[in-house]
């Protein structure tokens, strides 16, 4: 490096001058080249600072996202879930904040004495467990998830160091019993361990929480189709059924045949989801989704919209129902013999198991397996509720199966999947998956699938309004709301023999029978005869009335009018299907 | 001509120091402000939540029907008694007001002092007794 030369103004030496120009060249004004560099300098600087203030500014705006962020994970461990609320926005799940106590062992000093103190307070801790986790050495563990305020200031008051509150969600369901099996529970974390809940965790929730998102309530409320009054009405009807005809469980459905919106699903017993260990009782068990049942004669009603859509068979065609059939070393009989030759409509209203038989036989195994499979009762029905059951199908299936199908015995399937089936022939003939979501009718039409014509629909309809004008259905009629149905009673089998005294029986309810909106599936498990059904404990004298007191109750909720003047099932919707063709 | 610059230079650093430290000052305390308010909200929030939970609880139809069934003699609503509005009978023309009232008539007959404002306004109601 070379020493700098002093820029003198004033008369410089010759050896200064020769050193200059050695250096800068000769005839360089340095005074002015200095200026220009300063400049350049002075600029660079600017810059420099500019962009500084810049990115300042860019820190002020978007510093807050990371404040926001930092704060929302240290409260709330337990995740936050989306309220859910029925089709009017009553709620029927929702969360509320409720401190949990936890400790720091490693700050504890000493944990014989907070045990003690601790167990002062909240009598029910178990205090080895709790003096074990507080004499570990680990930086967090939980003493009690969600205790009371009351307890919360009592254990602040203690004043023992290195324990403190978090605030958690916890879930609350107001209703309490009535939709268990709909919204199922959660776990002690708020994770969806059943039903709705779960259905919620699978969309998308628990990634979400993973991340460490979602723990603020800005979740949008998830809507569902079942109606809370209907739900209500009908839990209450089952509870009291069960009591009275000491049936081992009930059940029952209230599906809208034209969205296939599910407004209401009991099964009793149930449980109460504030207090999910009673779910694993294995009574408790919902028998709508999870359970598979042979359905009786309601399958009737499949058999017989089979062969009038083949077009083989008519509403006068007739059928041999004399004596009982024999197959094999089977021995068909009908329980309300005739003994004579029956047409279509009596054989559904005598609910002739010979006459469905032979019908079915008309139409052929292969087709009546095909139909059965077109209606969705060969495959596992799945909704939105993570427990589904599969249909217990014959692995063989011959004419003897298709026999014993016809009224509804050899094939167990899940009731809400009868239920599917039905209200896809009774509504026009779409089959539509039933949904535990809002639907409106033109989503519903969308994914739909016609399986049966209009006419045999119109005829089906006719069929089940007869049925409750006539039919072993009187005792499900209520007055004023043109109610139709189909009965069905079927043997239960203990140890692998059909027994006579333990049924399980069913009745499926359309509901106005000539314009249908809904139908109801009431079901029984083992109902004993009791004196005001003269003995009996089959369908049409305990499913049957009770479908009725249901209806009563529901219809007004369902924004069905009581029309008081209609005139029988002949001449309304037998005399309309005559105009339409 | 650099004297001005350095003075320029020199008195804006001096107000922007002077302005950043206000600016620092007050975002802090809009920080502060917001911190609190979105600690307000989310207590708001939490406390919504928890009474709409007891709402829900209050008006679940189990606990109304156990109170109509212990204070009230209300029944099961039967489909006979709802009526479709078009089935309304018309509404009967309205009476012609009465040319006299009789009972003020009795009254002014017994007591003709009596103000005739208060025998013409509507009978007072008996007080419901309280149950």
């Amino acid at each position: 490096m070379t020493r700098r030369p002093d820029v003198a103004t004033s008369a410089p030496g010759w050896h200064r001058r020769m050193i200059q120009s050695l250096l800068y060249g000769r005839g360089v004004d340095r005074a002015r080249k200095a200026q220009a560099r300063l400049g350049l300098a002075l600029v660079g600087f600017a810059l420099v600072y500019a962009i500084i203030a810049i990115r300042l500014v860019l820190y002020a705006a978007t510093a807050d996202t990371h404040m926001v962020r930092r704060g929302g994970s240290s409260d709330a461990v337990a995740t936050a879930r989306p309220d859910i609320i029925d089709r009017n926005g009553e709620i029927l799940a929702t969360d509320i904040k409720t401190p949990s106590l936890f400790a720091e062992p490693r700050r504890i000093i000493d944990p014989d004495e907070a045990t003690e103190l601790l167990a002062g307070v909240l009598p029910d801790l178990d205090s080895r467990e709790v003096r074990d986790r507080l004499g570990s050495k680990r930086g967090f563990a939980w003493l009690k998830r969600d205790i009371t305020p009351v307890q919360q200031q009592e254990v602040h008051r203690l004043g023992v160091p290195g324990i403190g509150f978090l605030p958690e969600n916890k879930r609350v369901y107001p209703n309490g019993n009535e939709f268990s099996h709909v919204i199922g529970h959660v776990n002690i974390d708020n994770q969806g361990i059943a039903g709705i809940e779960k259905w919620i965790d699978s969309r998308g929730l628990a990634d979400l929480h993973r991340a460490g998102f979602g723990v603020d309530r800005e979740q949008e409320p998830v809507r569902l189709g079942v109606d809370l009054r209907v739900q209500h009405a009908l839990h209450d009807e089952l509870v009291a059924a069960r009591g009275k005809y000491r049936a081992d469980a009930a059940a029952g459905i209230v599906l809208d045949v034209r969205t296939g919106e599910i407004v209401s699903m009991v099964s009793v017993p149930d449980y109460n989801p504030n207090n999910p260990r009673e779910a694993l009782e294995p009574n408790r068990i919902n028998r709508l989704t999870t359970g598979v049942y042979e359905m009786g004669s309601t399958f009737k009603a499949l058999t017989i919209a089979m062969a009038l859509d083949s077009g083989k068979v008519t509403l006068n065609s007739s059928f041999d129902a004399r004596g009982s059939l024999r197959y094999g070393h089977f021995n068909i009989s009908d329980y309300h013999a005739q003994n004579r030759v029956l047409t279509v409509p009596e054989i559904f209203t005598y609910s002739s198991n010979v006459g469905a038989a032979k019908i079915a036989l008309g139409q052929g195994v292969e087709n009546h397996k095909a139909f059965l499979s077109k209606v969705g009762q060969l495959d596992r029905l799945r909704t939105e509720l993570p427990e589904s059951a599969e249909p217990i199908v014959p692995k063989h299936w011959g004419e003897l199966n298709t026999v014993t199908i016809a009224f509804g015995h050899g094939l167990s399937v899940a009731p809400l999947q009868s239920v599917m089936g039905v209200a896809a022939i009774v509504n026009g003939g779409y089959l539509i998956p039933p949904t535990f979501l809002k639907r409106s009718q033109a989503e519903a039409r969308a994914i739909a699938k016609r399986v049966v014509k209009p006419e045999t629909s119109a005829a089906m309809r006719y069929l089940m309004r007869l049925n409750a004008e006539k039919g072993t259905a009187t005792k499900a009629d209520v007055k004023g709301f043109y109610v139709g149905g189909k009965t069905g009673t079927a043997e239960k089998v203990i140890n692998g023999h059909y027994s006579k005294n333990r049924l399980m029986t069913d009745f499926m309810a359309v509901l106005p029978a000539d314009e249908p909106r809904f139908l109801v599936l009431i079901m029984l498990d083992e109902p004993k005869p009791i004196a005001e059904t003269h003995g009996f404990a089959t369908s049409g004298w305990n499913a049957a009335p009770v479908t009725a007191k249901v209806i009563t109750r529901i219809a007004p909720l369902l924004g069905l009018d009581p029309r008081f003047d209609l005139p029988s099932a002949e001449h309304l919707i037998l005399a309309s299907m005559k105009e339409t063709r | 001509m650099m004297r001005f610059v350095h003075f320029i230079v020199v008195a804006a650093l001096v107000a922007a120091a002077v302005y950043v430290y206000r600016i620092k000052f007050e975002s802090a305390v809009q920080a502060e402000r917001v911190a609190k308010l979105g600690a307000e909200i989310k207590r708001e929030r939490d406390a919504i939540a928890a009474l709409r939970a007891e709402w829900a609880q209050l008006e679940n139809p189990v606990r109304i029907e156990a109170l109509v069934q212990r204070h009230l003699s209300l029944k099961m609503l039967d489909p006979t008694q709802i009526e479709q509005f078009d089935s309304l009978p018309e509404r009967p023309p309205m009476p012609a007001p009465p040319s006299s009232d009789a009972i003020a008539t009795i009254i002014d007959g017994l007591e003709p002092a009596v103000p005739t404002g208060v025998a013409a306004g509507p009978l007072p109601t008996t007080p419901r007794t309280a149950r």
